[in-house]
């Protein structure tokens, strides 16, 4: 197991390597990044200084060694659209949108166990094909109409719930010690506050969480009937277990550990659609900030972004890799 | 091996058939299986009605004079609720037509989703017959960059690529044919060492077959069904992300496209105008609902080993 682990650590760097150098050559197909930095009547010579100074003048392989060397350093450029280093925005944003994705997961990945263990249970009835139908509609659903349909009948025409992250009042009323506005309202003691950070999650959060529900839902009741069918579920039913108890004790807990797989990779595809839920719901996040970087032509901080990400998504897989190894046994011996 | 499986039950052959009528019952068998299911037929009859509108759009709506997919503007009646004589569906604020919008683009998404899901097999398949034929040292490089392209992000890295590009229709399509590719690889190869271990290809190769006329007559057409699944279901992904890099603001402004215009209409939410957004992302919605439908409908009978998932 530990050896497994040490391989698949070993891999990881490569993998970011060779993503960072593939994204890293694509965003350079258009020419140099430059133009964020240019001025309304920079002379010709101002330009090439400002190139030489980005090492833009050297050839492609330079810049990159030279880029990748300011990671190393923790230095990922500047941020034309929020005018500061990328690695303040990054450590200053962060927080929005983790606080959302959060609450994305819990409500999908609930739902999702619980909606696809219903289904498994009523195969084929009603009840199962309604599951299908949410769980294909979550493979399908563009985030970017959800969020807006939610916005036009629970804003903008009803009037129940608001638009962006907090109400500045009350938000500019506590101390943020980690800008996660949940924690920080609890740490303050002021419900008030919770109640606002709460009310301004629910669209956005239901908006970003619905894609995974139907990964989670699918992959639940379809390894929940795999264990169904199992001996070990007979030999359970037969002991005189009643059904209810088949299923929460034995055959469900074997049924999670496929499940995990498909949890990380939602967390994944959680993070990649805050671009456009911030977007929509003018949330103070990395995706939004992302989506202005890039119609802004700015591709330092586009890089950056890019990059965090894959390595986010190489490393979820790995720990879902293994994890799925210390809850299934089976996997170990077969790899080592 | 399944596939003749599934048939042979079905339709057996009767005597005095000749090999067309058995080819042509065992492909109506399978089509009957495909659609008995009721979700099935129901994306099925979706893909006709948004094809038919595709290929019938001029007849439908006639084309905007200054560019089909252009959106007109029809500056006397802006931002007019549906049911407004001569725009069923209201218009932008711009004053365009929202059905023009839709019939038109949903030509646009079918030229969309076919340029990308036909560069993404072909790249597919250059690089998985070469990986899965030439074998060795190739095979191993070539799988880690498809192990690569399956590790990147499948939202944010056509977006850095489109947007590096340039916001424009050809972009959205190498975006998301550069992320789409890699599958078809895996598949094709993974095809390609099955059959090779196939007894019939032994036969083959023993008569005297060459290489590249087993690969013509018995690797390709056996890769066809996984390949067909997944690009069923790529048709339909195709069109919900370029949709969604338009909604970002990737494709050109003003044109007949249902991200674009969901964006548009974004503004107007405020307002009450709701049906800017509301119809052309439906129309996203429909088209990917229906080819995950059919996909997953022609995957569980054509393909019984993920029956059910």
């Amino acid at each position: 197991m530990h050896r497994y682990i040490g391989r698949r650590l070993l891999g990881l760097p490569l993998v970011i390597l060779m993503v960072s150098i593939l994204v890293f050559t694509l965003t350079r197909i258009g020419g140099t990044p430059i133009g964020p930095y240019l001025e309304p009547g920079m002379t010709d010579e101002e330009i090439a200084a400002l190139e030489e100074r980005f090492n833009l003048d050297e050839p492609l392989p330079m810049q990159y060694v030279a880029w990748l060397g300011g990671v190393v350093r923790g230095e990922l450029g500047w941020s034309a659209v929020a005018a500061a280093p990328v690695v303040d925005v990054f450590r200053q944003r962060i927080p929005a949108s983790f606080e959302l994705g959060a609450f994305a997961a819990l409500w999908a990945v609930t739902l999702g166990i619980g909606l696809g263990t219903f289904a498994a249970r009523r195969r084929n009835r009603m009840g199962d094909q309604i599951a299908g139908v949410v769980a294909v509609g979550g493979a399908s659903m563009p985030a970017f109409w959800l969020g807006i349909i939610l916005l036009i009948v629970f804003w903008s025409y009803l009037g129940w719930f608001p638009h962006g992250r907090s109400d500045s009042v009350i938000w500019n009323s506590l101390p943020h010690p980690t800008n996660f506005y949940t924690i920080d309202a609890i740490l303050a003691g002021n419900l008030n506050a919770l109640r606002d950070a709460l009310w301004h999650l629910v669209l956005p959060a239901l908006t970003l969480g619905y894609a995974a529900v139907g990964i989670v839902t699918r992959m639940m009741r379809s390894s929940l009937l795999d264990e169904m069918g199992k001996d070990y579920v007979d030999a359970a039913r037969a002991r005189g277990l009643p059904e209810n108890l088949v299923v929460r004790r034995h055959a469900r807990r074997n049924a999670f550990i496929p499940t995990i797989t498909v949890i990380g990779l939602s967390i994944g595809i959680m993070f990649e659609g805050t671009v456009v839920v911030e977007t929509i719901f003018g949330w103070p996040g990395l995706g939004n900030w992302m989506a202005d970087s890039v119609l802004s032509g700015d591709q330092g901080t586009t890089l950056a972004f890019v990059i965090f990400t894959s390595i986010l998504f190489v490393s979820l897989n790995l720990a879902v890799d293994v994890l799925y190894g210390y809850l299934d046994r089976r996997v170990v011996l077969r790899r080592t | 091996m399944w596939f003749h499986a599934v048939h042979v039950e079905r339709a057996p052959v009767l005597a005095g058939e000749g090999p067309l009528r058995v080819k042509a019952r065992r492909l109506w068998g399978t089509t009957k299986d495909v659609f008995s299911r009721g979700s099935t037929a129901f994306g099925a009859i979706v893909i006709v009605l948004l094809l038919a509108m595709a290929i019938f759009a001029p007849l439908i709506v006639p084309e905007n004079p200054r560019g089909a997919f252009q959106m007109p503007r029809d500056l006397s009646s802006v931002a007019v609720p549906p049911g407004t004589p001569g725009h069923l569906l209201g218009t932008t604020r711009l004053g365009g037509d929202v059905l023009y919008g839709i019939v038109w683009g949903s030509r646009l998404s079918l030229q969309l989703s076919i340029y990308v899901v036909s560069g993404a097999v072909l790249i597919g398949l250059v690089v998985g017959s070469t990986a899965g034929i030439v074998g060795g040292k190739v095979d191993a490089i070539l799988m880690r960059v498809v192990d690569v392209f399956l590790s990147i992000p499948t939202l944010v890295f056509p977006l850095a690529i489109a947007a590096v590009l340039g916001p424009s229709f050809a972009n959205i399509v190498v975006a998301l044919a550069v992320i789409m590719w890699a599958r078809y690889a895996r598949i094709i190869r993974s095809q390609i060492l099955q059959v090779r271990e196939e007894d019939y290809v032994d036969a083959a190769r023993a008569i005297g077959d060459s290489k590249f006329g087993i690969i013509r007559r018995d690797i390709l057409p056996n890769s066809f069904t996984p390949v067909a699944v997944q690009a069923t279901l790529d048709m339909g992904h195709a069109v919900l992300l370029g949709a969604t890099l338009a909604f970002i603001g990737l494709a050109v402004a003003g044109q007949a496209e249902w991200g674009t215009l969901v964006s548009e209409g974004q503004a107007d939410i405020i307002a009450g105008r709701w049906w800017t957004s509301t119809f052309p992302g439906l129309m996203v919605f429909l088209w990917a609902l229906s080819f995950n439908l059919v996909g997953d409908g022609l995957r569980d009978v054509l393909d019984p080993r993920t029956e059910g998932r």
